[in-house]
């Protein structure tokens, strides 16, 4: 156990800096962020870097509004959460963001899939994708190492499409396979 | 002391500032008295101007950023002011109009009525630059203290309740063109780059 253990920590951390760095290169300056367990490690680490302005939120709209504020100082930014906290401020991506087609990035942990196995993100798991759908918010899913380039043409989207745009990072991705929790 | 009267003074001290304003009749206030566009005017997301202004301020930290909010709005969000203490933002000023009616729908008495001490929340949050102002010649001899000292500061304005839906007309244009007409102002001012080369 001791060893898989180690095993899947080690794998985490290097998905955790390969965010961050394409984070880099899509030019973010700024990161607001309330945790969620899944992305934890990310927002550390993001937090650790004086190169990206770090605020730490008290509620998830909060964030969505200092990305907004951002916008109009030419600094990009980033909204970090849960799949929760993303049902939270689904009414000010709504007023604020589609109102007046301010480009807001959010990258959220996918709870509620079928391997997360905690009832409390049950009705997120089978509700949220839907909901953006019903706004027309644009999503994207990164599951796998692989993918985790795609991240700067994600960010360019989300400001090409001014809205806001959800990349989700899976389970697999950020707590690996072999986890239970 | 009324409300577009101490919106007035406000907007005769203002200065270099760009200005965020809450939904409400404080906004359409400022756009009465100032007719800016580097000023942005919230169509909604009711209690996070406040987080707007704080990214704002985070990204431009040499333009003073002055936050007109609303008691109303506030109350959705009282979070904000540990969000702000937290940042430290110099260059930001959050006044809040303060009537203790939700005006803009028939003056209806708002939460708590009138038992709230805002400056005392925010000086708990960790914002000790923070008073409330009762008349126009106390604002006028504070408020340029209040644009000289560094931020963030929290100042309370009590105004009179006032009834009337849209009193004060609102500004002329909305949604997609206030953001390109403020994002083009701050460009223009500030020589930084809103918007890419193809527009977005």
């Amino acid at each position: 156990m001791s060893g898989s253990s180690e095993g899947f920590r080690s794998d985490s951390s290097d998905v955790t800096a390969r965010i961050h760095a394409q984070l880099t290169k899509a030019g973010i300056r700024l990161a607001a962020s309330l945790p969620d367990d899944w992305i934890a490690p990310l927002i550390e680490r993001i937090a650790a870097d004086n190169q990206i302005r770090h605020v730490r939120v008290a509620r998830e709209a909060e964030a969505i509004a200092i990305c907004s504020g951002a916008f109009f100082g030419g600094v990009r930014a980033i909204a970090l959460m849960g799949a929760t906290g993303l049902l939270t401020c689904t009414g000010e991506l709504a007023t604020l963001n589609l109102r007046h087609q301010i480009p807001v990035f959010l990258m959220v942990s996918q709870r509620g899939s079928i391997d997360d196995h905690r009832i409390y993100q049950e009705v997120q798991g089978r509700r949220t994708i839907p909901l953006l759908e019903t706004y027309d918010f644009p999503y994207h899913i990164i599951d796998r190492a692989e993918d985790i380039p795609q991240i700067p043409d994600a960010f360019e989207a989300c400001r090409l499409q001014k809205r806001p745009f959800v990349l989700f990072l899976t389970r697999r991705l950020v707590k690996g396979d072999g986890a239970s929790a | 002391m009324r409300a577009r009267d101490a919106i007035d003074v406000l907007a005769r001290h203002r200065g270099e500032a760009v200005g965020v304003c809450a939904l409400g009749m404080a906004a359409n206030e400022w756009w009465a008295a100032t007719k800016s566009e580097d000023s942005f005017y919230m169509h909604g997301a009711m209690g996070f101007a406040a987080s707007f202004a704080l990214g704002l301020a985070l990204s431009l930290p040499h333009v003073p950023v002055w936050l007109i909010n609303a008691d109303g709005s506030l109350c959705m969000n009282l979070g904000c002011l540990l969000t702000e203490a937290s940042q430290g933002a110099k260059n930001l000023k959050h006044f809040v109009v303060a009537n203790g009616v939700y005006q803009t729908v028939g003056a209806l008495t708002m939460v708590n009525d009138g038992r709230t001490d805002y400056v005392g929340v925010a000086r708990a949050a960790g914002i000790s630059r923070a008073r409330s102002i009762e008349s126009l010649d106390e604002l006028e001899r504070l408020l340029p203290g209040i644009a000289a000292e560094d931020g963030p500061s929290f100042t309370v304005l009590r105004v009179e309740p006032e009834s009337g839906f849209l009193r004060t007309p609102p500004m002329t244009y909305e949604g997609p063109e206030m953001k390109y007409r403020f994002g083009r102002a701050l460009e223009r001012r500030f020589s930084i780059e809103v918007f890419g080369p193809q527009g977005y």
